[in-house]
Order: C-alpha cells, then structure tokens, then sequence
C-alpha cells in the first residue's frame, strides 16, 4: 500500500471501521516509502491512426529521425515537435514491435496499443477473430494505473476522449474498431469515449469551482447525490447476491463504477493555480454524431458517407478538446485521460488539408498514397505539439515545473506501414518530464531478440514510472522486462 | 494449405457434433480450398445455416485469410427436420442479463413519466459485436465505465427534476402530490406509482420504507420536490430499471430449469415487441396468471404484434439491417446524379420502411419474407414516381405502386435505397453489393481478409480501367489469393449491375451492355439479373433461416450460439411450416424454450 491514501469521507466512515486499533494519526500519514517519489503522476496516452511512413515506396523513411541518439535531426513527420525535443522532454522511441497484436490488423493493433495483449478469440496465428466478443484479453494501461492514482481519488477516474470517432464499420457504436481502453478488470470490457464537445464542456466544467471558496449550494448538491447514491448501492448490494455467476459479474461491475462515483463526487480536487475553465467554444455545424448510421450501412463502411461539415470542424473540434483534456489534469478532475483522433477506421476526410478522401482511403483503399499519408501524419504531429505545449504552460507547482513534467504522455498509432499495417517498428512518442525518462532524444531498439524490442516493455516501463514495479504487462510470454536506456 | 484458403467458420459451433461429407459440397462448389472439421458443423439435419440438404461448409483449419460463416442452404426446401436431440427435452439458451439499450431506455422514460425529450441519446454507445447481432443489444457484450455511471446519474437528474418541476408534473406521479401539504402516505402513494412502472412489479414494503427513507433524508435539507425528485432519480439508476432482472421460478415440469417469472415474462413481451416497459393490460395479464402458459403467452404475443406500437421496434430492426438508414449522408456526385439528394436519399429510406410495415402488417398482405422479397409493388411518393417510372402518383404523400416492369425489378432488395445504400462512390461495386446479400440476407458472413501473408500478396490494382464492373473487377477473378472468396460475392453482385449508384434501371455502362448473369453460392444453375437473383435468394432456406436468425438474435438479445442450436433448428421449422409469415414469426418467438424457460442458476 504504497500509496494509501484516503479522503475525507473515508475518513470519517473510516474512523469507526479500518481504523479500529491503529493509532489515528498513522493512517492519516503516507507511509514511508523506501524509494523517492515516482515523478510521474498524471497520463495521457493519445493515438493517431494509421501508422507512419516508414517507407514512401521509394525506400525513403518519413518518419525514422536521422543524426545520433542525442542530436537527432527529425524526419518531415515528425519536424514539427522540433520545440519539445529541443526542450528535452520529448523521447523518440523507435524500432519497437508489437509482437503481442494478434487478430484483424487494425483491431488486433488498437487493442495491443495500450494492453500488450491479442485481440480475444483471435486464431492463434492471426486473422480475424472467430467469437462474438473479439476485445481485449487484458486491460489497458490507463486503466490499471487509473486504479492505482486516480480511481476513487479523483472526481473522474480517467477521461477518455475521441474526435471524429465511430467512422466507418464502427457505425457510431463501440467496436473492437474504435476502443482503445479497457476496464481494470477480469472482463477488460471496452470503454467508450466521449465525443461531444458541448457535453464534455457541460460534465467537465459546466461546475467546476476555481474560485477557491466553497459554494454552499453545490455542496448541498453533493450531499444530496450522495444520498441517492447511497440509495442506489444498496439496491445492487443486495441484488447482486442473488443473480448467477455471469449476471453477477456484470452488475458487480456495474457496482464498482457506482462506488468509485461516490468516491469521486467526494474527492477534493487539488487544482493548480493555473486551474481554469477553458474557453467555451462554439462548435455548431460539428456532428459528433456522425459515424451512426445504423448497424449496417455499407456506405459507412466504405468511407462514402461523407459528413463535410464535421470534417472541416476537426482541427477546432480537436484543439477544443485538447484543452479541456489538459484542463481536466490541471484542475485534477482526474489523474489518466485518453486522447483518441478517431477510430482506426479513420474515414473522414481532411479538408484543412485539401484531402478529400478518408485516411484509409490513403492508406490502401484507394492503393497506397504515400505524400497523402505523410501530410496527414505530419499536420498529426503539430496537434501533438500544440498539446504538449499547452501542458506545459500549465504551472503546478511553487518550483516553476509544469503539468507535462509530472505527466507521461504516450502518442501511437495501431500500424506501423500503412499499406500493409506491419507491428513493426512502431511509431511511439512519450513525452514529459525529466523525473521518468531523459528526453530530448531518439532511442533505437533494434535488438530484435528474446523480445527485447518488444512494445510490452515499454508498457511496463510506463507503469515503473509511476512506481507500479510489475516486470510484465499484457501477454507476459513478449515481456522482457523494462526498457534500457529510457533514463 | 497453402494461403490461398478460404476460411470458413461455423458461426454456431454446434454441440451436435455432427459433420458430413456434404459439408465438402460449398467448397468444391466455389472452387476454394476449404477444408472440414471444427466443432461439428451444421449438417443435414440439425438445421444450422444450412438447409436440410446442408451444402454446408468446413471450418478452415488455416487461419487468417477472408473468412466466411455459414453455408447456403439448398434450393429445393422440403421439410424441416429437427435433430433428434432437440426433439426431447427443454433446450432454453443462456439467457444473460439485459440492460435498457438507449432506444429501450427513451421509451420506459416516456411510459414511466412522459418525457419524451430522449434523454438517453446522450449516453455513451452500446458495445457492437464484431459478428452476430447487429442490433447493438448482445447482452454479453454491454458495460459499464465510469463515464456511462456517471451519464446515467446525471440524466437521471435531469429527468427527476423535470417531473418535479411544477406542481403540476408533481400531480402527474399522484395527485396529492400536487397538493399544498403532501405527506409522508402521498410520498409512499408516488414510490408505489412510480416503481411499479419502472420495476415492472408491485412495490414491496422494504422498496417503500427505503425509498421514504432517502425522500425524507433530502426533503429535511430541502423540499419536498425535490425528495420525490431523489426517489426518481434513484430509481432510474436502479439494477431493476436499468437491467431486465430475471431471477426466475422453479419450472414445475423441469425441475432442472426455471421460468420466469410472470412479471419478468410480461416484460420479456413489452420489450420485445414494444422496446418499452409492460403496459398495463400486460401487468394485469401476469397478475391474473395469464402469462402462466404459452398459448397466454401468445395471446398477449398478437395483441402486442398487431398495436401499432410495434411499429418503431420494426422500423428500428430494418434500420439495422438494412442499409438505408444513413442514405442521406451519402455523397453522390451531383452532375451524375442530378436527382440525388438528401431528401431524396429520405424518400428512399421511407419507402422501404413503409413498403415493409405495409407488406408486414396490412390485413389481406401476404407478409412473408418471400412475398417481402419478391413484392411486385412498393409505397413511393411524387419524386420517387418519376424516378421509377410509375405514372399517377402526385404530392408527398407515400402511395402503393405496382411496380410497372417486374422483369427489371422486384421486391425489397431491388429497392432503390438498397441498391444505392450498398454502393459507396459513383460507380456500382458488385462486391459491396455481392456482399451484402451474402452477408445480410443468407448469413455467411464473409470477412475482409486479415492475414498479413495473405495481405503481402494482394496488391490493389492501380489504374484500373473498363467500361462495365465486370471488366474493373476483374483482378479478383486473375489473382488466385482473391479469387477463392470473390467467386462467392462477385457473381452475386454482377446480377445487380443494371441498377446505377443510386438504384436507376441500366442496360449499358460506358457505352456497353451489361452483362448480368451471375449464381447465387450454395445453388444450382445460374441467374441473370436481379429479378432472377431475387427470387433464387426467396427459394433458399438459407434466406429464410437467415432471416428468423436475425429475428432471434434481436428479440433475445445476444448473438445466437451452440446452446442455442435447438432453439434456432426449432424456429427454422416453425417459420418455414407458418410459410414464413412474418407477423408470426414475430409471435412464435415468444413459444420457444429460449423465451418460456431459463437456463438454472449457475
């Protein structure tokens, strides 16, 4: 219990139960902990569909930077995040393979992205999954360390977020197609983000108190939800017994979310100073309902519903977002967001950038458009920088460090060569403070053996910087062990 | 194998363990290398997705290639047979528990409290299953994240504080609660009202002392409206509003099942006819124990098929499986198809939807799936007049048609909005559309290929050129690694190449005849154009099975698999021997074990 930790009103429910034996003032205190504190205390994992452009067709790489480990010169991709290498807290991490994907490629590649796991019911050499539930086999590594840092401590257990999301064979729905994320639990059920703007503005910061004193009418509010939420786990307590073994399951989750709600409503946000509500902004004209169109429309499928109007809305839509996810960790709403452009479907189309087809149009639909891809990765990698940045102004402390020093964000895709959608050489990002890794560089893990350039390893490196100590993550059989030279 | 295999999976690994030399047949048949074994495929007799004479196919041993479900059923029908197995015993299926899916969720709002603003169009999506049920309502793969609790309590809120709002919505719960001094027997009257709707059963004392209990905790810091608020607001996040709880009763005639109870078997009928709460007609049916026994079971089955407020579920059913309901987000090239429009694109959406609930539910309509499939009329308004061709109709209003040339169209699939709603630019695919027909309305369920190995191989041609579809498509039929599962789609598709992008008659493309002969897998003899295929899809069992699986899979809310194999065998005969009737199939959904029985409590 490295991390214990309780808020008030565990505290006062608490008094008369845990607490019973132990002196008061010894559980009110962290334990001492053997090691110095993990720097790393927020995560952001973002995903970019799609790949990179490891080879245009003419061999040339658009992605793989040049130079030396520590003076890299970065690739047309990539050029944009030039100011955070500079700054030194970007990381390039190049040459890892996701050896543990296995099923439908896209599927199987959003799936590993974050679990280090196969797609469920995937033949054991690939292809497309034979049963019904074809979702992760394990959860995802926002969730876990969700558990660990901000379920039950933070108003919001982690945040994810999707622009443009549910394109294509999605349909609007959750799909093995469109999910990243997947619950801290034996079931590893998909978690669907959220997508309006207007109502992430509402839920997020529609409340949201940065005055500093407290408004006794919200508070009553919060009593009063916490009277019907009582209310309400009762009723699941005593149901939940009755119900069989797979009945059970689903309302025990049902009931653990509920919890962690009541625990969250009650936690006590420790907003930095520079906690504020983002600018509101008018996003009419964006449908974030747009990829639903039923179950089954072909012309979903295939990218022919075009939905210009939302299209061109993508970069306003996504910047908006952006903010409100930084936001959300600035103000401590939460403690793990993810930032998802769009499904691995990818059909919608890039006005902005005078791209009329959808991504995967580019990608091998339409035959495989190498400028097309680049230009897209590209204006991708200047949405990071304008993410990581805004992080970065972001000051959480009286020593001057900001939101993305104590943050990790890990930035993906689901494919490596978008015509063939190898798992091979991925192209991974983190970006943050110099408390978990030594940025500023381009590392290249081109040892191929026992797998050691393996991507579980950098997952599992992720959770050794927020002091979670496990050596394997996912399918342990492609774990070995943390990456070298990461610090 | 080398990896040019066509992958077959037996979507329904049958326990029956039954695999034949005709599985052999859909694989020689469509010259792809399929090889047979698995779990016991559907054979002959056991009535999977195959017909009784079973060109069924192998499940592939090599993975990772395009994959494809299920075989086709023979042309030649005959009686449905039912495997021995099936023919004793009580055969129920899972029967997971189900959660309101939004459009349910909307509903019960609506009968519970009136609030018709759909307020759970702002919950997070339901979970689709990759295969299988295509309704977003699989109850095995519904969850819950942190985000949907917390969406559910703030609706909930929002709901709550709408039906408190005045005292007049106040009166709507219980009169005297629009009264100046309601009491605490006012507020026991409201949990009463309100529970037993949203609960679908009669509130015990324990619901009344808790819920009272939490109304007078919030009224003492606030109002009384605002304690009635909490008690709704409460009840809408509850396990028994939210889920369809079924704890069940001891089946006296099987000791090792149990049934529902009657209360959760009038909501097993409100839900799956009407997607909504029990009315109270139903509540009144399980109380008097109506709802006791199957033929009142199916009393209750007709009266809720034949209210018109069955209509949404079937309009909603159609919606999903067929793909019309995005047609007004469809692109369509405004110089090539000048008439095309999202208004249009409406129009083609409302003619299907009307032309099937007339088909379906008109006294003196046939109503069968084959009659659906090979109508010789449609519902068309002024616009759609003028773009097939049928003269006399005016206005906006939707009017039966005859359909003037039966040899160039026929029934539902050669509707306009299908042919346009499969085709994705502004040139027709057969393969979309070949896949369609396969996929949709035979259930075989072919898959876009995944195994990088076989991915290496193919090569999307660049600058294709040709005049007609068959001329551009033909890579698929030269390069063997696509030709195994595009001899299955492609053929299919060909026969609907003389309807356009957006479903117009054709004869030529680019200035040459269309060539329009085809074969539907799994049949004998070939077909030309879509008249032809239409009718050859009708006289398949495939179709037919198919189409009750799609039923099945809705109405019971998951993805049909092996423990299911009686029931599904028992409905395929049934459907067949009521001459696939619609409406009745919609009834006999409500007679098999799956509905009457559930599995013992594990």
């Amino acid at each position: 219990m490295a991390n214990f930790r309780l808020n008030r009103r565990a505290v006062l429910r608490g008094a008369g139960t845990v607490a019973i034996g132990m002196p008061f003032l010894e559980i009110m205190t962290p334990v001492a902990r053997a090691q110095a504190a993990p720097a790393a205390q927020r995560f952001l994992a973002v995903f970019q569909p799609g790949g990179a452009v490891h080879d245009d067709g003419t061999g040339a790489n658009k992605w793989r930077p040049t130079g030396t480990e520590t003076a890299p010169i970065l690739s047309p991709i990539l050029a944009p995040l030039k100011p955070m290498m500079d700054a030194k807290k970007l990381l390039v991490v190049d040459g890892l393979d996701m050896t543990s994907k296995n099923g439908e490629q896209h599927q199987a590649g959003i799936i590993a992205w974050l679990t280090g796991n196969s797609q469920q019911n995937a033949p054991s050499n690939g292809g497309v999954p034979t049963g019904t539930s074809s979702y992760a086999a394990s959860p995802s590594i926002d969730q876990v360390l969700a558990t660990k840092i901000s379920s039950g401590k933070k108003q919001i257990a982690s945040l994810e977020m999707a622009v443009r999301w549910g394109t294509g064979k999605a349909h609007g729905l959750l799909s093995p197609i469109s999910c990243a994320n997947f619950e801290d639990n034996a079931k590893a059920s998909p978690i669907a983000p959220r997508i309006d703007p207007v109502q992430i503005f509402k839920d997020l910061f529609g409340s949201l108190n940065t005055s500093g004193t407290v408004d006794p009418a919200a508070a009553a509010a919060v009593d009063r939800r916490k009277s019907i939420l009582d209310h309400v786990v009762g009723e699941y307590n005593s149901l939940v017994p009755k119900l069989g073994t797979a009945d059970r399951a689903t309302l025990q989750q049902h009931l653990d979310k509920l919890r962690e709600l009541e625990l969250g409503i009650s936690a006590v946000a420790q907003a930095s100073a520079n906690c504020m509500k983002p600018t509101q902004v008018d996003t009419s004209g964006y449908n974030p309902g747009s990829g639903v169109c039923g179950a089954n429309c072909t012309a979903a499928d295939s990218g022919a519903n075009k939905d210009i109007a939302t299209d061109t809305l993508i970069p306003k839509v996504g910047t908006y977002m952006m903010d409100m996810m930084v936001m959300a960790l600035a103000c401590d709403l939460t403690a793990v967001g993810t930032f998802q452009w769009t499904d691995t479907e990818a059909k919608h189309t890039f006005p902005w950038l005078n791209l009329s087809e959808h991504h995967h149009f580019y990608q091998h639909d339409g035959g495989f458009k190498a400028a097309e891809c680049e230009k897209i990765s590209t204006w991708y990698s200047t949405m990071h920088l304008y993410l990581l940045q805004a992080m970065d102004k972001v000051i959480m402390g009286a020593d001057n460090h900001t939101l993305l020093d104590e943050s990790v964000v890990f930035i993906g895709s689901e494919i490596s060569q978008p015509p063939t959608h190898t798992n091979t050489d991925m192209p991974f990002l983190l970006a943050g403070g110099a408390g978990s890794f030594k940025g500023g560089r381009w590392v290249r893990y081109t040892d191929k053996s026992n797998n050691k350039n393996s991507h579980n390893n950098l997952l599992v490196s992720i959770l050794n910087m927020f002091g979670d100590t496990r050596t394997t993550f996912g399918n342990a059989k492609f774990c070995a062990g943390p990456l070298n030279n990461l610090t | 194998m080398s990896a040019l295999t066509l992958r077959i999976i037996p979507r329904r690994l049958s326990r029956l363990g039954w695999t034949g030399p005709a599985a052999l047949a859909l694989a020689c048949l469509v010259g792809c290398t399929a090889e047979v074994g698995g779990k016991g495929m559907p054979g002959p007799n056991n009535g999977g997705p195959n017909g009784p004479n079973g060109n069924g196919a192998g499940s592939g041993a090599t993975a990772g290639g395009a994959s494809a479900t299920g075989g086709v059923g023979s042309t030649t029908g005959g009686a449905a047979v039912v495997s021995p197995e099936c023919m004793t015993g009580v055969h129920p299926g899972r029967a997971p528990v189900r959660r309101l899916t939004r459009f349910e969720y909307n509903n019960a709002v609506s009968d519970i409290l009136g609030d018709t603003s759909a307020p759970a169009n702002s919950l997070p999506p339901e979970t689709i299953a990759r295969t299988g049920n295509v309704f977003g309502n699989d109850a095995d793969l519904q969850s819950v994240s942190s985000n949907l609790a917390d969406q559910w309590s703030k609706i909930a809120a929002d709901i709550a504080a709408r039906a408190t709002g005045t005292s007049d919505a106040l009166a709507k719960l219980a009169p005297c609660a629009g009264g100046a001094t309601p009491d605490d027997t006012c507020t026991k009257t409201v949990i009463q009202n309100v529970l037993s709707r949203a609960y679908h059963r009669d509130a015990q004392q324990a619901d009344i002392d808790s819920y009272l209990a939490l109304e007078k905790a919030v009224q003492a810091k606030a109002t009384f409206a605002s304690g009635i608020a909490a008690i709704i607001e409460a009840m809408l996040q509850g396990p028994e509003f939210l889920y369809r709880i079924e704890l069940g009763k001891p089946a006296a005639d099987h000791p090792e099942l149990r049934k529902p109870t009657a209360d959760e078997t009038a909501a097993r009928l409100s839900f799956m006819f009407w997607g909504t709460i029990p009315d109270d007609t139903l509540r009144m049916a399980a109380k008097s124990g109506q709802l006791d026994t199957a033929d009142g079971i199916k009393t209750q089955a007709v009266r809720l098929v034949n209210d018109k407020r069955a209509r949404p579920v079937v309009r909603f059913f159609f919606d999903n499986l067929l793909p019309i309901s995005g047609l007004n987000n469809l692109a369509r090239d405004k110089t090539l198809f000048p008439v095309y429009s999202a208004t249009f694109a409406d129009a083609l959406h409302e003619e299907t939807q009307t032309f099937l609930q007339h088909e379906i539910f008109d006294e003196g309509s046939t109503g069968t799936w084959t009659s659906v499939l090979t109508a010789p009329y449609t519902y068309v308004n002024e616009t759609l007049a003028s773009f097939y061709g049928i003269p006399g109709i005016t206005g906006s209003e939707f009017q039966k048609a005859n359909i003037p040339d039966t040899t160039k169209r026929l029934g539902l699939l050669t509707q306009a909005g299908i042919m346009t709603g499969t085709i994705t630019t502004n040139q027709s695919n057969p393969v979309l559309r070949g896949s369609f027909m396969l996929n949709k309305i035979l259930c075989m369920n072919i898959q876009l290929p995944t195994d990088p190995a076989i991915l290496a191989q193919v090569k999307v041609p660049e600058g294709v050129t040709g005049a007609t579809a068959r001329e551009r498509f033909t890579k698929h039929r030269e390069q063997a690694v696509c030709a195994g599962c595009h001899a299955l789609i492609d053929p299919v598709g060909f026969t609907l190449e003389n309807y356009d992008p957006i479903g117009q008659w054709r004869t030529t493309e680019g200035g040459e005849m269309i060539d329009a002969s085809g074969s539907v897998p799994g049949t004998d003899g070939t077909v030309n154009g879509p008249v032809e295929l239409v009718k050859k899809i009708a006289s398949t069992d495939a179709a037919q099975n198919c189409f009750a699986q799609h039923w099945m899979e809705f109405g019971y809310g998951k993805t049909l698999d092996s423990g299911d194999s009686c029931v599904q065998q028992t409905m395929n005969a049934t459907f067949k021997n009521s001459g696939g009737n619609i409406k009745q199939l919609l009834v006999d959904l409500t007679q098999t074990d799956a509905f009457l029985y559930m599995p013992a409590k594990d």
